[in-house]
């Protein structure tokens, strides 16, 4: 099933960028990596690496090399590391102390923010997009209010900047949630331990506490990079194509119809986003395990006492919240605000604009409603799909199933691999046909759509599910099966009901990443109208921005129900 | 239930080597042992959760390599109840029922009400086993294994999470209900008096293998091994040279005591001799040494006394604890030599 939808697609890929004229060759792979176009300075290294290495013993041509990796004159793969590091960076910097507010204090609605943090997960970036166009654009709250203030307007659209901001949206959370886990997880005996050593309060900190989050903060940060790198519908409406990454440069090149250069540059990529997720898959299965310590104690959020030191942090504690309420409140407001006000203030004028498509329209024109049935019956699909998929493959790869961390590692794979290649393959493989026996098997474009949901989605249930199922005592299963029930049986009488809530939670993490899903329907769409609403929002962004907010708050409302699920069961999502 | 030539590894990790044993229809059997010597992996080889890497495993005169587990006919019980916590109490014990019918042509909630009756819980079918005490929770999972009839009951280490008053009187408890229904049992535990109290035979294990099998007063009398003297009622040991013999009775020398014992050992040959803490006594017996008490723990109807001398450490148990340097002795009779 995973061969069909996931590996065949990927491998077409593979094969479309190695095999021309019906020769192996690694001709366009070389080609891609050769170009200084795409990968800079590093192309001089693959073309001629004697005389490249030769010219680096002058310590001058090192220092070139060095300021053009700093000011980004590195190609467009180049470009797209380099702006994932820097997303990194800042995504680490912005985490960390959230990290340590989750962890160290107490304060009413702490759980709830806390389950807040798995929302960048599920919001379709397209909207998240769409947020920052609203907050930074020319008449965005930004600038209105650094008008208001007296102060220049800046335009921070389709710069580097934009792009970094919207990437630690996503991913800060991600690293605060992993960091605060793994503080929660540390021991208060053994920081006990250490003052009553003789350390201080801070040297217990970096003796005891800290060396037991690096390891967390880098699985953090390695998450963060790979899907930066993988970044599509942010750098595609914030950075436009004079910024684009390999992703964006991958979309326009299909939309071209250049299969091969597409290919050649997709392999290129997902070889280095399998590298990195193997690596994490690798560290993550050797720091399993080391819960049920007793938590440090919480610092109520009002000190009991005004020391100079507590208001210290205090104030920082303000500071932070106060970043982070523009960072990642900011988009999302401005986008409903813009959604309801126009040159003359308050209006409706933009969701009469999508009643309005709906009811005059063309055909070929984009109608609201047909993206919002789409979505709803792609999410219905995909849930058909991802759930039982996602179950199987937490079964196969339970830690207790032979040869399970090489599954996992294949299985996982699509956490990796960027849903423009998937979308890529799919569309290669299945929506042109493939000729098996004689038969030529295609897909229709919905079903495509489906399929690429579905693959997106499973690794969630997979994620939710897994921990569950695991965390069962395995002589239930025992129990179950000397009373006589088979292993399948024991599965569903005695594991599943214990792990239901589990496969709740990714089943909404299904419906939510189908609804928001944009890399791979919008290839798999092109042309086509099984559009759905994030591809909605992209098509309308392109002529005005009024609509194309109204029809973000509706993604919102859809994704935030999902998301009251997710919440419910909040329990298992933290394992993600 | 016969294991034959047994043996399990985990990779480089030899667990079991060539392990034979046999259980008797209807007998009561135990394996006891430190904790990793094998006893659960040997209970989990015959319950099928495992394959041996060698060896056959047989029960009822057929061989069940391959079998699963769920076509085994083995009843488990293990130490934390394992109880399906989506599942009421009566669910629990009627689980097996849904891939057999009940013993006896009885219907299945007939039999579920017997069971619970045999536990003492009957009327507590409808509770979430969450809401039971740990005793109650072992009783569940012992009807629960018990219902469909099985004809082996495995029970692996089923008192080790109770406290010490309910572990006595819950396994007089097991014990009852085994010879009630007359079904062979093994049980596993780390527990020696538990396993002295409750088999008809026991196994000592060591290391991956058996040491001894017997009937607990067997065991506890004439250990076969200096380990199985050591686990089984922490044996004082002695181990010295044959000086001569006279008849059936040698005279070793250990450390600078010279002692009589029963064997046919010759002389200048090497053995070991083992005394039971409560047949070592102050001032009387044949056999002499002379020992400085180091410490005493208070067990209530006896206190337990350590000792020092020109040997290896020694253990007395006496209702009347001596103190100071004490003159021990032992009869003949009460030395039993190893091997």
């Amino acid at each position: 099933m995973l061969v069909a939808v996931f590996y065949y697609p990927v491998a077409t890929v593979f094969v479309e960028a190695a095999v021309v004229d019906d020769r192996l060759t690694l001709a366009p792979v070389v080609a891609v990596l050769a170009d200084p176009f795409f990968t800079g300075w590093v192309a001089g290294l693959i073309t001629d690496p004697v005389g490249f290495l030769a010219a680096l013993a002058d310590p001058g041509a090192l220092w070139d090399l060095l300021a053009a990796t700093a000011t980004g004159r590195v190609g467009i793969i180049g470009f797209t590391a380099y702006q994932a590091a820097l997303s990194t960076v800042l995504s680490v910097a912005i985490g960390l102390p959230a990290a340590w507010i989750l962890a160290r204090f107490e304060f009413r609605g702490r759980r709830t923010l806390r389950s807040l943090t798995v929302l960048p997960f599920v919001l379709p970036s397209i909207m998240v997009a769409i947020g920052f166009v609203a907050m930074f654009g020319a008449n965005g709250p930004l600038n209105r209010a650094l008008v208001a203030l007296g102060l220049g307007r800046v335009d921070l659209l389709f710069t580097l900047e934009a792009i970094l901001l919207a990437h630690a949206f996503y991913n800060a959370p991600l690293v605060a949630r992993i960091t605060a886990a793994a503080w929660e997880g540390v021991d208060a005996s053994m920081v006990e331990t250490a003052r009553s050593l003789g350390a201080s309060p801070t040297w217990a900190f970096l003796h005891v506490v800290a060396p037991q989050l690096l390891p967390a903060i880098a699985a953090g940060a390695t998450l963060t990079f790979l899907f930066t790198f993988a970044s599509f519908p942010i750098v595609l409406a914030l950075g436009g194509f004079e910024l684009a990454t390999v992703e964006v440069f991958v979309f326009s090149q299909v939309q071209n119809l250049e299969y091969t250069g597409a290919a050649a540059l997709a392999a290129v990529e997902t070889l280095l986003s399998l590298g990195i997720t193997f690596a994490y898959i690798r560290y993550e299965r050797r720091e399993r395990g080391s819960r049920g310590a007793r938590p440090q104690p919480r610092r109520p959020l009002l000190p009991a006492e005004w020391t100079p030191g507590a208001v210290l942090t205090r104030l920082a504690v303000a500071g932070y919240a106060a970043v982070a309420v523009v960072l990642f409140v900011g988009p999302l407001a401005s986008m409903v605000l813009a959604s309801v006000t126009g040159p003359d203030g308050f209006t409706l004028a933009n969701y009469a604009f999508l009643v309005e498509r709906q009811a005059t329209g063309a055909a070929f024109r984009v109608k609201p409603l047909t993206a919002i049935r789409n979505s709803l019956v792609f999410a219905a699909g995909a849930l058909a799909l991802a759930v039982p998929m996602g179950v199987t493959v937490a079964v196969l790869t339970g830690k207790r199933a032979r040869g399970g961390s090489l599954v996992g590692a294949l299985a996982m794979a699509p956490f990796a691999v960027s849903g423009i290649v998937v979308g890529l393959g799919l569309l290669r493989g299945l929506v042109f046909g493939v000729e098996v026996a004689g038969w030529r098997i295609t897909a229709t474009g919905a079903l495509a759509v489906v399929v690429a949901h579905a693959v997106g989605a499973y690794p969630f249930v997979t994620r939710t599910v897994g921990p569950a199922l695991s965390g069962i005592d395995r002589r239930l299963v025992e129990s179950a099966r000397s009373l006589g029930a088979s292993r399948a049986r024991a599965l569903v009488d005695v594991e599943l009901p214990i792990a239901w809530p589990g496969v709740v939670a990714g089943a909404a993490f299904v419906v939510a990443i189908s609804v928001g899903e944009f890399d791979a329907t919008v290839i798999l769409a092109s042309g086509t109208d099984s559009y759905t609403m994030p591809v909605a929002v992209q098509r309308y962004i392109g002529r005005r921005l009024g609509p194309a907010t109204a029809m973000g708050v509706v993604l919102l409302v859809v994704t935030s129900l999902s998301f009251l699920v997710i919440e419910r069961f909040g329990g298992f999502v933290r394992e993600i | 239930m016969r294991l034959d030539g047994v043996s399990k590894a985990y990779g480089p990790t030899t667990a079991l080597s060539g392990l034979e044993l046999t259980v008797r229809p209807g007998e009561f059997f135990t394996l006891v042992g430190p904790s990793g010597c094998g006893k659960t992996t040997t209970l989990r080889l015959i319950a099928g959760f495992e394959e041996p890497t060698e060896g056959s495993v047989a029960i009822g005169g057929e061989d069940v390599a391959g079998v699963p587990p769920e076509e085994r006919d083995v009843g488990v019980v293990f130490q934390n109840y394992a109880l399906f916590p989506t599942m009421t109490v009566a669910e629990n014990v009627a689980y097996g029922l849904r891939f057999a019918d009940p013993p006896g042509g009885a219907s299945r909630d007939e039999r579920v009400a017997e069971l619970l009756e045999l536990v003492d819980l009957a009327g507590f079918g409808g509770r979430d086993p969450e809401a039971l005490s740990g005793g109650q929770r072992q009783r569940v999972a012992l009807a629960r294994a018990l219902a469909p009839g099985p004809r082996l009951l495995l029970l692996d280490e089923p008192m080790s999470a109770l406290d010490a008053q309910l572990r006595e009187r819950l396994r007089l408890q097991v014990r009852e209900i085994q010879s009630e229904l007359g079904i062979t049992t093994v049980y596993v535990t780390h527990d020696q008096e538990e396993a002295l109290a409750v088999s008809d035979r026991v196994a000592v294990m060591d290391d991956g293998a058996v040491e001894q099998v017997g009937p607990p007063e067997a065991v506890y009398r004439r250990p076969a091994t200096r380990f199985v003297a050591e686990f089984v009622g922490n044996n004082n040991l002695f181990e010295g040279e044959v000086l001569d013999r006279d008849g059936g009775v040698a005279t070793v020398a250990v450390a600078d005591g010279r002692f009589r014992v029963e064997t046919d050992a010759r002389p200048g040959e090497r053995v070991a001799f083992c005394v039971r803490p409560e047949q070592l006594r102050v001032g009387a017996g044949t056999n002499r040494l002379s020992a400085t008490v180091t410490g005493a723990e208070f067990l209530g109807p006896a206190t337990r006394v350590h000792l020092e001398w020109a040997g290896p450490p020694l253990t007395l148990r006496t209702g009347d604890p001596p103190e100071g340097s004490v003159a021990l002795g032992f009869d003949p009779g009460d030395a039993h030599v190893l091997g």
